[in-house]
């Protein structure tokens, strides 16, 4: 994009953002009872208003998710790059490189951010004028301030993205200052947008009437931090899928070795930020469900038990295939290392461990059985794997092997120089082992206890797992300290297979942030705000499973299009010339 | 995986010939569990089996040579392994056509149903369902109206959910589709609820409506003032109320509690 171009984004983007405050002027009618005057649904969109309402939010969220979460990574492989810098000049360029191309698909895909929010909050507005009202009524004045906030933010990246090259040097400190800037106002944008969403499933700060008492109780309801938590975790595995997929198909369509050896690195390092987080994510979700539940217990039997309780064995079977694409991935890259022949003689093993944990994680609690199959019970195998005590071991288990792939990544080609080495890593596979084992026999443990006990010994599994995970990782870092290096990786070296996977993780992930947020928003069933405001219009009832399968695969379609228009405008400003790779320093990134 | 020298000696059984057995062996095996597993959770697994061995197959570039060599002849083969190979390609072919004939068989059973455990009610419908104080608190049931809940038990919900709550009753295979009577023990279900979700199964069954399963209505819905002349059997509410302490007392759960009592929502 030219200069003249991003001015033209800019003022996009600062126009659709205002679009929303004469919005938020024109509603502000007393209270909801009172808006009684204002009719309670209109069809704006020649289709049907929740579908058109449906669509474009889940586009703008998923944009607005990679728009946040890239400025996260992008900012930290920047200081990183620049601290590297001093010590070693190439590798901060390399760094420095890196962080700009993952920011590149930034300023389009800002501008499409800004755009589906402006068409979802006017598709909002005019199709249920009396809701948001209400909406209005209630959260008045943090409608006023989210639009501010988001020009800040709009300024911030477009400067950051821009002034990149301006800003080297001497003055990188401004640059990183200004990247630090964008996400703090990212985040507090997406934050105020997140109450508005959490209030309308966990109402808070009103009285029985919904009539507002406390501005600060309905902001800080009862899904407003679990939601942040789950969404800031799963925009950053979002984001960094989204970039990893970009790095696949630079690499597949490389012209030269130099070229394919930084895509590959990126590919890597998007990989690498998304596994990481995504071990996170399944225990932000249990927070967040754990809070919904507390806070009703219908949607506890909603979620788990009713009508969306097949949802989920949908989203384990996706979240499967995402942690298995993942592992695959990195298993492969253990072929860019010469000589890790060792640490690939046990891959088998831990495939074995990963479709097996992962069969348990899937196996639904109560089946769609035909008659002849129907023993109408639970299955006495399948209904005791189908648990929650079975489930966590599973998942828990499986971060240990994903981890332990990991401490083998960085094993490989080395050679340990410390004299305790063999006995250091004894110790080490000594206390992953008890680490699997607590893990298991808490797991077993629970099985059989009350279900309050049974939430206790899953919060103590995943105590264990953390610890265990940071004493061994502390371990392995002095067990490697100085350790030579028998063969540096062959950045490029990837087999084209490997950046297939990349494409579809991003691909599954994309389909899968629209599933839930099927689930998060289907899960009021027919309230607008649950508890307070019926949905009382033609399409309250909760499309069917197959149904929203084939929306979310439509959106999922769009975005793609989207944002390969996207990837097409990022490509005409190449910057040609490409940092040099050299001999480049393995593990640094991690 | 081993075998990246080219020296070393051709494994006993080819890789694409350990592939189709392992398949083979799993499904069996996944067919062989009584009670059955249902298809669709067989489906599952094999995905996930099969998955399992293509990330296998794919890590190596060895491995793949060696896979898709098989299926080339090469001069002065035995003819082991031309049989194999012929067997591993028909699999395929028998799989799809197995797969069709399952498919256009006819059938007579009624579609698969899925089986809401736990239907949802509305927050307003709980909201009716008073606890009353003596059913309230676990910590201070009667000895008296678990003694009560016994009798009632044993006398009406026995023959469905067994004696011991396992949902083993004498009149239990009867009513097998599409789902038995609860097995009150298994965490799955009463362990789950709260009292007057617990209290609100009581009040609609299973029979009447939509959620179609052998659960007769023991009590009238608050408000419902027709229903006892439509079931002769029903409980009061204070003996819907005794039966549900025996429930939880004799199965050593506890009704699930809501951490926060409707009022507080507002006040957070
Ligand atoms: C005719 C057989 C039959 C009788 C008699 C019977 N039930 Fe049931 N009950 C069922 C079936 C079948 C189910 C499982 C399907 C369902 O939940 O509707 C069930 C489910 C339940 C559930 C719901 C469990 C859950 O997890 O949602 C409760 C509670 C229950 N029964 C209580 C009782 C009580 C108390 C009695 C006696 C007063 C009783 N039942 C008598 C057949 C019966």
């Amino acid at each position: 994009m030219t200069a003249r171009g991003a001015r033209g984004g800019l003022a996009w983007a600062v126009v659709s953002g205002l679009a929303l405050l004469p919005a938020a002027g024109l509603f502000a009618e007393p209270a909801w009872a009172q808006a009684a005057a204002i009719r309670d649904y209109a069809e704006p969109a020649l289709i049907d208003s929740r579908l058109a309402v449906w669509i474009a939010a889940q586009l703008h969220l998923d944009f607005a998710a990679f728009v946040l979460a890239v400025p996260m990574f992008a900012l930290a492989i920047e200081l990183f790059g620049w601290s590297v810098a001093r010590r070693d000049r190439a590798a901060g360029a390399r760094f420095d490189w890196l962080a700009h191309e993952m920011a590149r698909l930034l300023p389009a895909a800002y501008s499409l951010t800004a755009i589906s929010g402006a068409l979802l909050g006017m598709l909002l507005f005019a199709a249920y004028p009396r809701l948001m009202a209400y909406m209005t009524e209630t959260f008045g004045p943090t409608f006023a301030v989210y639009p501010l906030f988001f020009v800040l933010e709009t300024v911030c990246l477009y400067f950051w993205y821009y002034a990149w090259d301006r800003l080297q040097g001497g003055r990188k400190w401004a640059h990183i200052l200004l990247g630090l800037l964008l996400n703090v106002f990212g985040t507090i944008v997406m934050f105020i947008a997140n109450s508005w969403a959490t209030f309308m499933m966990t109402p808070g700060g009103v009285d029985e009437s919904g009539a507002l008492v406390s501005l600060y109780g309905a902001v800080w309801n009862f899904g407003w931090m679990p939601l942040n938590v789950h969404r800031l975790v799963a925009n950053i595995t979002f984001g960094a899928l989204l970039c990893a997929a970009y790095a696949a198909y630079r690499f597949l369509s490389a012209r030269s070795e130099a070229e394919r050896a930084l895509y590959d690195w990126m590919g890597y390092t998007g990989n690498l930020i998304a596994l990481f987080t995504m071990l996170f994510l399944p225990f932000a979700g249990y927070y967040f469900g754990f809070e919904l539940f507390a806070y009703s217990a219908t949607y506890g039997v909603t979620l788990m038990g009713g009508v969306l309780s097949w949802l989920f064995i949908i989203q384990a079977i996706v979240i499967a295939i995402l942690f298995i694409g993942a592992a695959y991935y990195a298993w492969l890259g253990l072929l860019r290392i010469p000589g890790s022949e060792p640490q690939r003689r046990l891959i088998p093993l831990f495939n074995v461990a990963l479709i097996a944990g992962f069969m348990v994680w899937a196996t639904p609690h109560t089946m769609a059985a035909s008659i002849e199959e129907s023993t109408g019970q639970f299955h006495p195998l399948l209904g005791a794997l189908g648990l929650m005590a079975p489930k966590m071991i599973a998942v828990t288990l499986i971060l240990v092997v994903l981890y332990v792939s990991y401490l083998l990544y960085r094993r490989a080609g080395k050679v340990p120089v410390v004299p305790w080495a063999r006995a250091g890593a004894r110790i080490e596979w000594g206390l992953i082992a008890l680490m699997a084992a607590i893990i298991f026999g808490l797991g077993i443990y629970g099985y059989f206890a009350p279900a309050d006990v049974r939430i206790q010994t899953s919060i103590w599994q995943i105590l264990v797992l953390i610890g265990g995970i940071l004493v061994t990782f502390v371990l392995d870092l002095f067990l490697l300290r100085g350790a030579k290096t028998a063969a540096a990786v062959r950045w490029g070296s990837m087999p084209r297979r490997g950046q297939y996977v990349l494409i579809l993780l991003a691909f599954v992930i994309v389909w899968l942030m629209g599933l839930m947020g099927y689930a998060r928003s289907g899960a009021r069933l027919n309230w607008h705000v649950f508890g307070l405001i019926q949905d009382t219009s033609a399409s309250a009832g909760l499309p069917t499973l197959g149904e929203a399968a084939i929306v979310v695969t439509l959106i999922t379609l769009v975005f793609f299009a989207l944002l390969g228009v996207a990837f097409a405008i990022s490509a005409l400003s190449g910057r040609s010339e490409l940092p040099a790779f050299g001999e480049p320093r393995r593990g640094a990134v991690a | 995986m081993t075998d990246h020298t080219p020296l070393r000696r051709q494994p006993w059984v080819p890789l694409p010939v350990a592939v189709a057995l392992v398949v083979i062996a799993a499904f069996v095996g996944l067919k062989l569990v009584r009670p059955v597993i249902p298809q669709s959770v067989i489906l599952l697994y094999m995905g996930f089996i099969v998955l399992g061995l293509v990330i296998h197959i794919t890590l190596e570039d060895t491995r793949i040579a060696r896979f898709s060599g098989f299926f080339q002849s090469g001069p002065g083969e035995g003819i082991l392994v031309k049989v194999e190979r012929v067997a591993v390609l028909a699999l395929l072919p028998a799989v799809a056509a197995w797969a069709t004939y399952a498919g256009l068989r006819p059938q007579y059973a009624p579609p698969v149903e899925i089986f809401q455990r736990h239907p949802t009610v509305g927050e307003a419908t709980l909201a009716q369902i008073t606890v009353p104080a003596w059913a309230a608190d676990p910590a201070t049931w009667r000895e008296a109206d678990i003694a009560a809940g016994k009798v009632l038990y044993t006398a009406n919900c026995a023959v469905c959910h067994g004696e011991n709550l396992d949902g083993l009753g004498p009149a239990a295979a009867g009513f097998r589709y599409p789902i038995r009577p609860a097995n009150f023990r298994d965490v799955g279900t009463i362990a789950q609820l709260t009292l007057p979700y617990v209290y609100w199964r009581l009040t609609t069954g299973g029979l009447q409506n939509q959620f179609n399963s052998a659960m007769p209505r023991w009590v009238a819905a608050p408000g419902d003032a027709g229903a006892s002349a439509l079931h002769s059997n029903d409980l009061t509410p204070d003996e819907g109320w005794q039966v549900i302490l025996y429930l939880y007392r004799a199965t050593g759960y506890t009704p699930r509690v809501e951490a926060l009592p409707a009022a507080a929502h507002a006040s957070h």
